[in-house]
């Protein structure tokens, strides 16, 4: 149903009339979405439209809009920078208010204590800019520098490539403003009782087990409008020299810093590789990167990808260079890391520990993937994460299945029927054909180690309605694949759910393992969106679901 | 082409938001790291290139119709290019710009258009030029240099093409001068044409394709007619449109083929490599450049390319024959760069957006005639960047970048210099 003439002046009121719009073309902007697709009638790539798409410059005006939402029985649905169709309004019997928070993009770094505060449209790439100037660095989640660093710190785990080394979000945040659904403005932790950004659990309330989302602003509750979170110590440079040409831009490796592709000869190896360099406590940025254009066709993407003035069409012909197909079999349990030393002593250190992980588990350097040039390319990529999207770059289409995380030695258990699923599915050519294994990860996702996840990369084509069927075909094998070997499903669920009626959501999650879970997240909710504006994809089972 | 002919760019878009910044990878502060000022000043995400697209495929699927929003959403651009240097950073299969540019058309051949554009193209069939200004006074910005004038059957293969807001703005006069001053001094033999024609590269944005097509052969066919093999202009806006328009209008194997085109500061380059240019005089002064995004960007040479798509490896997009890859890294940087750098005194700081990843100046895409605030905020913006770097001269290339800025600066009280590069040059000569 559009929204009321009579709520729409209100929101003009709030926001100013030029930051409001209800404009069929402009709400479409909001509805289009990457994975609708995937989950929505006749494929379309529209989710539901929006009844109004409303930017906010202020907590003041956020809470404003959001007493609106209760008055009018509008859902609020806020995003960040966007991106995943769980960013758009879900449901079509919902009237759904668009908050877009670009307007909210205010930071500020207090340099002596390493506390970044940022507003909702503040990104990694800027924070990540900021901080190294000052001698400190952030972490980036695994989705790129792209998106939101307060939506991956409040409503996401906040992980990444660099998280093995600093934590995630969620563990480094320190306080956070929040905008309940019922219009309530919480803070959280020290902030909360005015002593400042120095522990987000308080003394003041702590609310980290009951706020957050699960990824983005998939399942969170009301609208965060700021939040602090812990930088981590950079010990590079503090300019950012970057040189070359796009798309592949180079950063020069600092001599405290070693940048490596790292080969393995069996998953059991490359579980024991992983172990060690936890145990060891070496490792400033670990990942499991290039891997994502597929272990048949990846060392020869990545030597087109770093060469201007080449293209995709250009990666038969490399592979057929010498060399190259001895390099596909080399680099098939690969993967990067990024050492840091604070001092030339301590990086030798690494580099010999290092060295001996390898002599023990029978891994290997790539020799050709630690050349200057790969190598300068590898330490941008991971350090700033500014080449996220290459998820997309065979035919537009990606979406990842499996991802389930636990230790080394349970994700090694779920390669082997990841690759052959992917294999069996893309045969028919309907999905990108680039090796059963294109299955990318963190080192691991928590500090000191312990918790990695490969997420298989899957591409199809999203103008090509057979390719776009096989991706779903894909995402529903993947679930049978999983539960097969006694595996969890992974990612694709939590895309495939977004298509899902409301009723069997609240069944699916009345019959999960631990339903009291979701039982006291309703009381939660009950307590704090009384009228029911929140996200509907917020985890908890209605009273009359309750099993 | 046709708006169906971007439909699978709109379908394989994935709004991952990449055209709102300049390339991260290069991204240094927080302050500037925006990259699209259309998406910056109007904030929906549909004033982004893959708000656009967005908006190009409701249209396709009748989820919407044209109204006035929508004609602000495709007009309400500066056309600069960010968006396609920063969307391919990760793809080869999106054109992003091109997509940009067919809406305009498509909107333009229903009639829906900005207020002001009728009579903009007015003014062109009119009076020849946009500005709607008599063309008899088109060369009057060189009276008292003593240039060569093209006459009826005169062979001159040099042609110093000065465009239209050169020849006609009073306030951007001694930078046209001052190049052919120093074109002069170098002993290089070029002619001005009293009768320049304008090169019709606004029309091609604003959606007039047959107005531009029409302009492009004529000009061509002058050209060819006068003898002329290269082509020297100080306009940026020119430049791109005679290297990259031009051949696609002219066609492959064209009677009239596009002469060899160059930028004043490529041509001063030259002159100063091979020693024909010897600056002498001291300059002392701190400036920073400005990449013009006609020179920068959209000065890359065009590629003709007549091709398909085709799928390998099952569902991977590519191109037979490979699709022409206008990535903007290739545009024209070095040269102006390399004659600020050998003017004995002058300090070149770069701005932190610079090359393929510099903020527009805002004058582009017709913003300045049809979207004066918008063009204003956006010349403000690059106004408090260069003042950022501590230079004492803001150092461009282009006429409507100049125009633009030194309204900026006289606007906001701000103690900066506006130059043209070649206005540099010729102080130390």
């Amino acid at each position: 149903m559009p929204i009321s003439d009579e709520a729409y002046a209100a929101l003009e009121d709030i926001v100013g009339k030029e930051n409001v719009s209800r404009n069929p073309a402009i709400m479409d902007g909001y509805a289009f979405q990457w994975l609708a697709d995937l989950v929505r009638p006749n494929l379309s790539h529209f989710m539901p439209r929006p009844v109004a798409a409303v930017m906010p410059a202020s907590t003041e005006e956020v809470q404003a809009v959001v007493r609106l939402a209760n008055k009018y029985k509008l859902k609020v649905k806020p995003h960040g920078t966007g991106w995943y169709h769980w960013a758009a309004p879900i449901n079509d019997e919902h009237d759904t208010m668009q908050l877009d928070m670009r307007r909210m993009n205010k930071m500020e770094i207090d340099e002596k204590n390493g506390i970044a505060i940022v507003e909702p449209y503040v990104i990694h790439a800027q924070l990540h800019a900021e901080a190294i100037k000052r001698g400190w660095t952030c972490t980036i989640i695994g989705a790129g520098c792209s998106c939101s660093v307060l939506a991956a710190a409040c409503a996401f785990a906040g992980m990444g490539p660099a998280g093995f080394w600093m934590g995630g979000h969620s563990e480094n945040l320190l306080g956070m403003e929040w905008v309940t659904p019922s219009g309530e403005i919480v803070r959280s932790g020290s902030f909360g009782s005015g002593a400042g950004y120095v522990c987000g659990e308080g003394p003041g309330p702590s609310v980290r087990g009951v706020m957050r989302g699960s990824i983005g602003q998939r399942g969170g509750l009301g609208v965060f409008t700021r939040c602090a979170v812990k930088l981590a110590h950079w010990p590079g440079r503090t300019d950012w020299p970057v040189t070359g040409t796009v798309p592949a831009y180079r950063l020069p490796i600092d001599e405290t810093f070693r940048v490596y592709t790292l080969a393995m000869p069996s998953w059991d190896a490359w579980a024991d590789a992983y172990h060690k360099i936890y145990d060891n406590e070496i490792g400033f940025i670990f990942h499991r990167q290039f891997n994502l254009a597929g272990a048949d066709l990846a060392p020869a993407f990545w030597l087109m990808y770093t060469d201007p003035t080449k293209q995709l069409s250009d990666v038969p012909a490399i592979l057929e260079e010498p060399g190259v197909a001895e390099l596909t079999e080399e680099m098939r349990m690969s993967f990067q890391i990024v050492l840091a030393g604070r001092s030339k002593a301590d990086i030798e250190l690494q580099d010999q520990v290092l060295d001996d992980i390898l002599a023990e588990v029978g891994g290997w350097k790539v020799e050709r993937y630690c050349e200057k040039d790969m190598a300068e390319f590898t330490n941008l990529a991971l350090n700033r994460l500014g080449h996220k999207h290459l998820n997309f770059v065979w035919a537009g289409g990606y979406l990842g299945s499996w991802m389930q995380a636990g230790p080394p030695d349970w994700v090694k258990g779920y390669v082997p029927t990841a690759s052959a699923g992917l294999e069996r599915d893309a045969k028919d050519g309907l999905l990108v054909q680039c090796g059963g294994d294109a299955m990318m990860g963190p080192g691991s996702a928590y500090p000191g180690g312990g918790n990695t996840c490969l997420e298989q990369f899957v591409s199809y084509d999203p103008a090509d309605e057979a390719s776009t069927r096989a991706g779903i075909k894909h995402m529903e094998d993947a679930i049978t694949d999983a539960v097969s070997i006694g595996y969890p499903p992974g990612k694709e669920a939590a895309y495939l759910e977004m298509g899902h009626s409301d009723d069997r959501i609240f069944k699916d999650w009345a019959g999960a393992k631990q339903p009291f879970t979701f039982i006291f997240q309703r009381k939660f909710k009950e307590h704090v969106d009384p009228n029911d504006v929140g996200d509907r994809m917020y985890n908890y089972i209605p009273e009359e679901y309750e099993p | 082409m046709a708006l169906e002919d971007f439909k699978a760019d709109a379908l394989r878009c994935t709004r991952c938001s990449y055209c709102k910044w300049i390339p991260f990878d290069l991204v240094k502060s927080h302050q500037f790291a925006k990259g699209c000022p259309s998406v910056d000043y109007n904030h929906f995400h549909s004033y982004s290139a893959g708000g656009r697209l967005v908006t190009m495929l409701s249209l396709m699927q009748g989820r919407s119709e044209v109204d006035d929003t929508v004609v602000d959403v495709a007009f309400k651009c500066q056309l600069c290019g960010n968006c396609d240097v920063a969307c391919k950073v990760c793809r080869y299969d999106m054109e992003p710009l091109a997509a940009l540019r067919e809406f305009r058309r498509t909107l333009n051949e229903q009639g829906r258009v900005p207020e002001v554009y009728p009579k903009l193209i007015g003014n062109l069939r009119e009076a020849g030029n946009f500005a709607g200004l008599p063309q008899a006074d088109k060369a009057t910005w060189a009276d008292g240099l003593g240039l060569k004038r093209l006459g009826a059957g005169a062979k001159a293969p040099v042609l110093f093409h000065a465009g239209c807001r050169f020849s006609f703005d009073p306030t951007l006069r001694s930078a046209v001068r001052a190049a052919a001053n120093v074109f002069t001094k170098a002993g290089v033999d070029f002619s001005i044409d009293p009768d320049e024609a304008c090169c019709a590269g606004k029309a091609y944005d604003m959606g007039y394709r047959d107005d531009f097509t029409t302009a492009a052969a004529a000009n061509l066919e002058n050209w060819a007619t006068a003898g002329i093999t290269t082509i020297v202009t100080p306009c940026a806006t020119c430049y791109s449109t005679f290297k990259r328009l031009y051949p696609d209008a002219a066609g492959p194997g064209a009677d009239t083929p596009v002469p060899e085109i160059l930028h004043t500061t490529q041509l001063a380059d030259r002159l100063l490599k091979d020693g024909s240019l010897k600056p002498s005089k001291r300059v002392p002064l701190s400036v920073t450049y400005h990449d013009p995004c006609h020179l920068g960007r959209q000065g890359e040479d065009y590629e003709a390319w007549n091709g398909k798509e085709v799928k390998i490896y099952g569902q991977a997009v590519v191109y037979d024959p490979p699709r022409p890859r206008y990535i903007g890294a290739n545009g024209v940087y070095d040269a102006p760069r390399d004659v600020l750098r050998a003017i004995p005194g002058v300090e070149l700081v770069e701005m932190e957006r610079s090359r393929e990843g510099a903020w527009c100046c805002g004058a582009g895409g017709n913003v300045r005639e049809a979207y004066p605030e918008f063009n204003a905020w956006t010349a403000g913006k690059r106004v408090e960047e260069a003042k950022s770097t501590g230079a004492e001269a803001l150092v461009t290339a282009c006429s409507g970048c100049e125009k633009n800025f030194a309204e900026a600066v006289a606007t906001g009280g701000i103690d900066l210099e506006v130059l043209d590069v070649l206005e540099l040059l010729e102080r130390s000569l």
